[in-house]
């Protein structure tokens, strides 16, 4: 009786997606082991987070799909309510004003918007599914626009781009015609030096030392050098586990979190970043799989959007890592140390499992 | 829009964007390649670079000593205060910073200034140097205040003689810009990795190489922070050699003392070897200040005084020989057969050119009676050598003046060498375009005229007319000097005839009679010399030199050759003093005062 229940606390749980993502996550932390340089504190912290994530995920894959469709739009109110309450409670790190402290944790509102805009997105094009014309869309950009101007405000650049393209990715889904896009990126041309006359002072340099890292080595373009100098000094093999001299020596900034992927170049080299690269594809395989499954559009779009968001998180972080894009201070998901990512990263996965086991109770 | 179109578009961006995202995938991968495969090399090597940092051991530099080991440049260990001129800190903040613990002087902040402006440095540059115990216990107690201030320690260079022989163990000064091409041109710029320093005058300079040594290095691993990991690699360094000279130092102080206040040169030589044991330039200066970079103020001081004190008089100082050339231009005589003994002139205190009214005056008024050629050198008979000059001609005079080495360097082992000049026809063209006059020949066999030469040509012509050969001067304590460049050590052509005549004349020069005549009443042995004055500027027609009128400055200058033993010369000495007036009673006691201390102190 017991073991059965056990059994079915599991059975919402898609076999081949979970053990691609425990995969990922090991390695992750054995990268994490090596960045930190074994510090212990700091992995058991991970592993915390891990665990929060699991059960988080081992739960939201039983919830019934249903209640994520109802309460998308509360759940989009109060991440706004969170989000706007940094600014009156939250703490500057780094520059930016991003985290609030909740009982023992130091949450960023930030990373759950990641959830809850395409939640809210796909409740909204699924509550008019009928009858998706502009104004939808026009609701939809609002939904988006806000949060992202909060965030960019905090400032937390990266974040606002990644949650505005995922959320445009969803809107792309729904349907937005081809023409609107085209003129939209027409006119996103021409906004673009006003956009970046707003930027930030910190934000135009990490952009202009992304166009010539040596522009200023020891300053903006420091980062960005000594990553590229530890991927490429890996090689083909690595250096292997915990002989980076990069990451031991320090000369790679914020090893645990953004820069993690450059330990992991570095140490595992080019063999082990096309390893992971093929794990990324088959969890992207697998999830866009179930997503053309599903029956509905709630279940359709969010799977889609919170996928895509892993994914664009990922090339950001990549990108920036790999001297591609700017230094926009992005984790990596399942392999950056840090709470929010990870349990955010495992909540998105336990959702779309939810919505993959569930498939048909949301009728269309 | 209907739920049929909506899913169908919705599977096809799906897809779109599945295929776009696995796009991207390829394009990192094909970053990943390129960084990891293609530039491996590039950024493996930049990775190692970061990581193991070459830090040059800076060699000791060799010490100088004299040839009794007594110490003339050593090496004393002294706290600086330093800083990265690369972090851009405000030097006056420091300063305020540090009040209390180091005082900072406007003298300290001006010679940063001019360190910074003017000279390399291999790591960070001082803003106080020669920190008292109190300071460094101090600075120790407050350190943690003052994070991009260094308390070094290291060897500086010192001169515990101070003014005494500055001239010939020179100095040492931070390297410059010019330095660093120089040394790059040479290709040894590797070997002042690590160092700031490198000698710039004297024997500093002429044996840099030996002094100077090779740098060693530690290769350690770092941190970004520049915290050492560990030791990889440690090379020591070969420190520099040290060097004895020649000098007798004690010799050398007395003769520093025997010139007071009179400026001019001395060098005193084993005409045997070429050994220099005194070598004296005055005035002096102290070696100390530039060994960490002069400051502005003494800089101008000492290159701005009119009595130049930076200059070596003794290579670079260069004087009309007066009648210390007489010796010489007699065998050229000799050699020609001129004026042979025991053809003798009654001089009646004057020389009439011959074919001219032109009249040349004798330094004696009434003249010296019945002169021959050895007479001549000892009363110095002016009349004597106009004639002869006359008689023999400047281009044999020249040919046997060119022999003891006038006119050219005698590249003894210092820097800044002066040739001097022995003046000719052809010179004059080329240099005046003017005619070479008769009575310019007769000019020039006493000394006066173009002929220019420097107290060091003065003492080696001297030991060369003592030996008969050739001998190179040296500083270097060394019989064998192999390191320097060969010199032609073969006997001259003068014969032995020739050469004791004018032994005979110079050693009548101490005696009764003779210009310095005083020397052989008071010494208890034989000292041959030539006395010597040199105009310093030419007097008008009918004008009279009167000394006792004259300013200092325009007095004539003095000069002495001599060597002693007579019969057996273990000394050579050449003085000028400059506006010292006659050369015997100015420049013979000095000479006499060294001569003294040599013989009777058991060097004979």
């Amino acid at each position: 009786m017991i073991k059965s229940n056990l059994f079915r606390l599991f059975e919402n749980i898609d076999g081949i997606l979970m053990s691609l993502v425990v995969f990922i996550i090991t390695l992750g932390f054995i990268t994490l082991a090596s960045a930190s340089q074994q510090n212990i504190f700091l992995l058991s912290n991970q592993i915390i987070n891990i665990s929060i994530g699991m059960i988080l995920l081992l739960f939201l894959s039983n919830i019934d799909p249903r209640r994520f469709l109802f309460y998308a739009p509360y759940l989009y109110i109060f991440s706004l309510i969170i989000l706007a309450t940094v600014y009156f409670f939250g703490f500057e790190s780094h520059g930016a004003k991003r985290w609030i402290k909740i009982l023992f944790f130091n949450l960023q509102p930030s990373e759950i918007i990641k959830i809850t805009i395409p939640l809210t997105l796909a409740w909204l094009y699924h509550r008019y599914q009928n009858s998706i014309n502009y104004k939808t869309h026009l609701i939809a950009f609002i939904i988006l626009i806000i949060p992202c101007s909060i965030i960019c405000y905090q400032p937390d650049l990266g974040t606002a781009i990644l949650i505005s393209l995922s959320g445009l990715v969803i809107i792309f889904l729904a349907g937005l015609p081809l023409k609107f896009i085209l003129t939209s990126i027409l006119g996103l041309l021409i906004a673009l030096p006003y956009i970046w006359s707003s930027l930030h002072l910190y934000q135009q340099n990490r952009v202009l030392s992304l166009i010539d890292p040596g522009r200023d080595p020891l300053g903006t373009g420091y980062h960005s050098i000594q990553s590229i100098i530890a991927i490429g000094s890996g090689g083909f093999f690595g250096k292997g586990w915990s002989y980076g001299s990069q990451t031991q020596l320090n000369f790679l900034p914020e090893t645990t979190t953004d820069f993690i992927f450059s330990v992991y170049g570095e140490e595992f080299g080019f063999i082990g970043t096309f390893g992971i690269f093929i794990i990324y594809f088959f969890i992207l395989y697998r999830c866009v799989f179930m997503a053309q499954k599903m029956q509905n559009t709630f279940s359709r779009l969010t799977t889609a959007a919170l996928v895509f968001t892993i994914f664009i998180s990922s090339f950001i972080n990549i990108g920036m890592v790999s001297g591609m894009l700017p230094i926009v201070g992005a984790p990596l998901p399942f392999i950056s140390y840090g709470g929010t990512s990870m349990v955010v990263s495992l909540t998105m996965v336990g959702i779309i499992m939810s919505l993959h086991s569930h498939k048909s109770l949301i009728a269309n | 829009m209907d739920l049929y179109k909506f899913k169908y578009t919705f599977k096809k961006r799906l897809n779109f964007i599945f295929g776009l995202i696995i796009f991207i995938f390829l394009i990192l991968l094909v970053k990943f390649f390129y960084l990891q495969v293609s530039q491996f090399d590039l950024y493996s090597s930049l990775s190692k670079n970061n990581s193991i940092k070459v830090i040059p051991i800076p060699p000791i530099r060799g010490q100088i000593l004299d040839r009794n080991g007594e110490i003339l440049a050593e090496n004393k260990l002294i706290y600086t205060l330093e800083i990265n001129p690369e972090q851009k800190l405000d030097i006056y903040e420091l300063k305020n910073q540090l009040i209390g613990v180091v005082q900072i002087t406007k003298n300290d902040i001006r010679k940063y200034k001019k360190i910074l402006k003017e000279s390399h440095y291999s790591s960070t540059l001082p803003i106080k140097v020669n920190l008292t115990n109190i300071e460094v216990a101090k600075f120790v107690a407050n350190q943690y205040r003052y994070p991009y201030i260094l308390l070094k320690h290291k060897f500086s260079r010192s001169y515990p003689k101070q003014e005494s022989g500055a001239h010939f163990i020179g100095h040492i000064n931070r390297i410059n810009k010019k330095d660093i091409i120089n040394l790059k041109k040479q290709n040894v710029y590797e070997s002042y990795l690590g160092l700031d320093h490198i000698g710039k005058t004297g024997i500093e300079y002429f044996y840099e190489n030996k002094l100077h040594g090779f740098p060693g290095y530690k290769k350690i691993e770092v941190d970004a922070n520049n915290k050492v990991i560990r030791t990889i690699e440690t090379i020591e360094p070969m420190h520099g050699d040290d060097i004895a000279l020649s000098i007798d130092y004690k010799l050398q102080k007395i003769a520093e003392k025997a010139f007071g206040n009179y400026k001019g040169a001395l060098v005193a030589m084993n005409p045997e070897n070429g050994e220099i044991l005194a070598y004296v330039s005055q005035p002096t200066y102290n070696p100390n200040l530039f060994t960490n970079g002069i400051d502005e103020a003494n800089w101008k001081r000492l290159n701005d005084s009119i009595h130049k004190p930076l200059l070596d008089r003794v290579v670079s100082g260069i004087y009309p020989p007066g009648s210390t050339l007489k010796p010489f231009v007699a065998l050229a005589a000799l050699e020609n057969n001129v004026r042979r003994p025991p053809f003798s002139i009654i001089d009646k205190g004057f020389f009439k050119m011959p074919n001219s009214s032109k009249i040349f005056k004798d330094w004696k008024k009434g003249g010296h009676g019945e002169v021959d050629l050895v007479k001549a050198i000892a009363v110095s008979c002016d009349t004597f050598f106009y004639g002869l000059g006359i008689e023999l001609g400047i281009p044999k005079l020249n040919k046997v003046l060119k022999r003891f080495g006038f006119g050219e360097k005698t590249n003894i082992d210092i820097p800044n060498e002066k040739k001097g000049l022995i003046a000719n026809a052809e010179w004059k063209k080329k240099k005046f375009n003017k005619k070479w006059y008769q009575g310019e020949t007769a000019i020039t066999a006493i000394g006066q005229g173009y002929t220019q030469t420097t107290p060091i040509q003065l003492a080696l012509a001297t030991a060369k007319l003592i030996n008969i050969k050739n001998i190179r001067p040296h500083l270097f304590k060394k019989d064998h000097v192999s390191h320097l460049k060969k010199i032609n050590s073969k006997y001259l052509e003068s014969n032995n005839i020739d050469i004791n005549l004018i032994k005979e004349g110079m050693s009548l020069v101490t005696q009764e009679g003779g210009t310095a005549a005083f020397i052989g009443r008071t010494s208890n042995y034989s000292m041959s010399a030539k006395t010597g004055t040199s105009q310093v500027f030419g007097l008008k027609k009918d004008e009279i030199y009167d000394e006792s009128i004259l300013p200092d400055r325009l007095k004539d200058h003095a000069l002495f050759i001599a060597f002693a033993p007579s019969d057996n010369p273990k000394l050579v000495v050449s003085i000028v003093v400059e506006n010292g007036g006659h050369g015997g009673s100015t420049a013979g006691p000095i000479a006499k005062k060294v001569f003294d201390t040599y013989i009777n102190t058991g060097n004979l």
